[in-house]
């Protein structure tokens, strides 16, 4: 038992479809502790309905917060979407220079100093969640905000507050907090607490309990991803609960 | 009499003078393809009109093109030797160098499509063999060193047909698999990824070796009609049968296997396939690729090779082969940007694209693309490039030369046997 204490956490994210109420705090604070630019969205949240699959029937609206059906029979959901940190990542398998590379806690990173920017992860990536720096970013005014520092693990630069142009980016479960014990500042930011954080290899974690008994679900698990994000759904049975 | 001697200063003038404007304007059009690539390094891939949801574009659907377009003439050479069609084995040579300029220029292609493209070096410090792209590069090159050795076999064997008719023959049979290679592992960097269901089909890689003996083909056709007409080489009726053969039988094909996706995604109607298809059948917004493809590079070619009357027009067969690289061309843009225009992940608002204008949104749900002239200018400076490396190649390797195995009056110029007699 204390082996397994000391062995690496396999860290996992589980966001409550039923708590969000699409209020954007995770996409801003995102931006803020990141430092992202004018028009970059590591994290975004998505207009969907209750239990609506990902790929089952076009959008209610190009707009968001359009609820779907016809009213009175409206129905409206919200879906946050960042980096899904797969286990079996697309990204990872796709590029040429091993840019992109899973740690063995689960989290995937970017390597700044590595990444030719052939964009071949992005054409990859199932969800959308990854970023190019086109050109000369428009960041934020009076200076960096969040963390801004660099941070590299493994050696490798994984977090540097103002990316190189023409190098891909993307959420990176705030690797630099996780690493000290802290949270996502995305979890810490959310007012509904609909984002918990926590360690998979502890059976009584929270998020050990969501996945595994609280009907938590991958996005696309029919791609075979395998996604350390999981999504509780708007209507759901969870033993314990009624 | 009199027409012979008038022949000869005006053959004199048009083979000396047209040719440095020719290639003048090929060095101006490749400075301005620099200039835009300098452009480019400047301000970043932003002077491109690629952003975050299609984020591939020109560069990589011309990069797929001229790797199909590399395939004719390799294709055609070794089938000369491996299946003894004696009348496509003037045109050898002519392939071998065309297969080598285009897989040249493919590769020169990928390198401004890079956003730090002088890191290109840690594709070979840290290659990462699960990627299609390391494996593409790998074959990329082993094409390239193929098609100049093979280049040089050709040439020898020209010369001493008896001592290099083993060698030539060897190549050949290596060659042929060679080129499928090339061509199949282009199509897996898109078949293989399941995140575009556009892309993600069995079906790619036959449909790229099919698409690439066309395009490949048209392109020698054409090349041989230019050195017919500005060099000295006439080609004989039985090559253009031959010509015409290939081209119609992979065009069949080519749209045989288009047609056949179609039936399988319009019959099984899943969203996010239909949403992708129904983008470029008619009515969609994309449709024009479809009709360039189905009617310009489909109908109007095959009219041009099949039916007897208008087979037997001149500039029927030159014009059939360009269009149908016109259609091939078309396939190569919708294949690229439809995978990006419709993504897998599809809710309001969308993917943020990376910039900020006031007047419009920083998300798109669909996306748009339009190429800039940064990218035009560096695509066409690269077309000028393979221009000049054909030019240059056929004048200094003379690849249309009479070869033995020629046995009609392939590549001499009646008038030159008619003054020398």
């Amino acid at each position: 038992m204390a082996a397994k204490k000391t062995s690496i956490p396999h860290h996992v994210m589980v966001i409550d479809t039923n708590r969000c109420v699409g209020c954007w705090s995770c996409a801003i604070a995102c931006k803020q502790v990141n430092n992202e630019p004018l028009g970059y969205f590591w994290n975004r949240v998505l207009t969907t309905a209750p239990n609506q699959s990902t790929t089952a029937k076009a959008p209610a609206s190009n707009n968001m917060d359009v609820p779907w059906g016809t009213y009175p029979d409206c129905e409206l959901a919200y879906l946050p979407v960042a980096c899904q940190q797969c286990n079996d990542a697309p990204c990872v398998k796709v590029c040429p220079v091993q840019a992109t590379f899973r740690r063995d806690d689960g989290t995937v990173l970017i390597d700044y100093n590595r990444c030719i920017g052939c964009r071949y992860c992005m054409a990859a990536c199932p969800y959308g969640v990854r970023i190019f720096n086109w050109g000369d970013s428009n960041y934020a005014p009076g200076g960096v905000v969040g963390y801004g520092k660099e941070y590299s693990t493994e050696d490798r630069l994984v977090f540097t507050p103002e990316r190189p142009k023409g190098v891909v980016e993307k959420c990176t479960f705030c690797v630099e907090r996780i690493d000290v014990g802290e949270l996502p500042f995305c979890v810490e930011a959310c007012p509904l607490g609909a984002r918990i954080f926590g360690d998979l290899n502890d059976p009584d974690s929270q998020v050990s309990k969501l996945v595994n008994n609280g009907g938590g679900e991958q996005l696309h698990p029919e791609l075979g991803t395998d996604p350390n994000v999981y999504y509780l759904p708007v209507a759901r049975r969870v033993p314990g609960e009624s | 009499m009199a027409t012979t001697t008038a022949a000869i200063p005006v053959r004199a003038t048009r083979s000396y003078r047209p040719i440095w404007a020719w290639y003048a304007a090929l060095v101006v059009l490749m400075a301005w393809g620099l200039a835009a690539w300098i452009d480019e390094l400047r301000y970043g891939l932003a002077a491109t009109g690629m952003r975050d949801v299609v984020s591939w574009g020109m560069y990589i659907f011309t990069f797929a093109f001229f790797i199909g377009l590399s395939a004719g003439g390799l294709i055609m050479a070794s089938s000369a030797e491996v299946f003894g069609i004696k009348a496509l084995k003037p045109l050898s040579r002519l392939g071998v160098l065309s297969a080598a300029a285009c897989v040249a220029v493919a590769a020169l292609m990928i390198i401004p499509d890079l956003g730090q493209p002088f890191r290109v070096g840690n594709i070979f410090i840290h290659p990462n063999w699960t990627s299609p792209l390391i494996w593409d590069i790998l074959i990329i090159t082993v094409y390239f060193v193929f098609s100049i050795v093979d280049l040089y076999v050709l040439q020898r064997h020209a010369a001493e047909p008896s001592r290099w008719k083993t060698v030539a023959r060897v190549m050949a049979y290596v060659g042929l698999p060679t080129a499928i290679l090339l061509h199949s592992v282009t199509a897996w960097i898109f078949g293989l990824q399941i995140a575009r269901s556009w892309w993600n089909t069995s079906l790619m890689a036959p449909l790229f070796v099919v698409s690439a003996v066309l395009s490949g083909t048209a392109l020698v056709t054409l090349l041989a009609l230019c050195a017919q007409r500005f060099g000295k080489v006439e080609l004989s009726q039985e090559t253009r049968k031959w010509l015409r053969g290939f081209i119609v039988i992979s065009l069949f094909v080519d749209l045989f296997f288009v047609g056949a996706d179609y039936i399988t995604v319009l019959w099984g109607n899943v969203p996010a396939d239909r949403s992708a298809l129904n983008l470029v059948l008619p009515g969609g917004p994309w449709a024009w690729l479809f009709w360039i493809e189905w009617i310009v590079g489909g109908v109007i070619p095959l009219a041009f090779l099949l039916v007897p009357r208008l087979k037997k027009m001149p500039g029927a067969l030159g014009l059939a082969a360009f269009l149908v690289i016109v259609g091939v061309y078309a396939f190569r843009i919708e294949l690229v940007v439809l995978g990006f225009v419709n993504p897998l992940t599809q809710f309001p608002p969308g993917n943020a694209v990376g910039t900020y204008n006031v007047q419009t949104s920083s998300f798109q749900l669909i996306g748009r693309y339009h190429p800039t002239w940064v990218e035009l200018g560096i695509v066409i400076g690269l077309v000028a490039l393979f221009a000049a490396l054909i030019t240059i190649g056929y004048r200094a390797l003379h690849v249309m030369e009479p070869s033995p195995a020629a046995g009609h009056r392939h590549a001499r110029m009646p008038a030159e046997t008619k003054a020398s007699s």
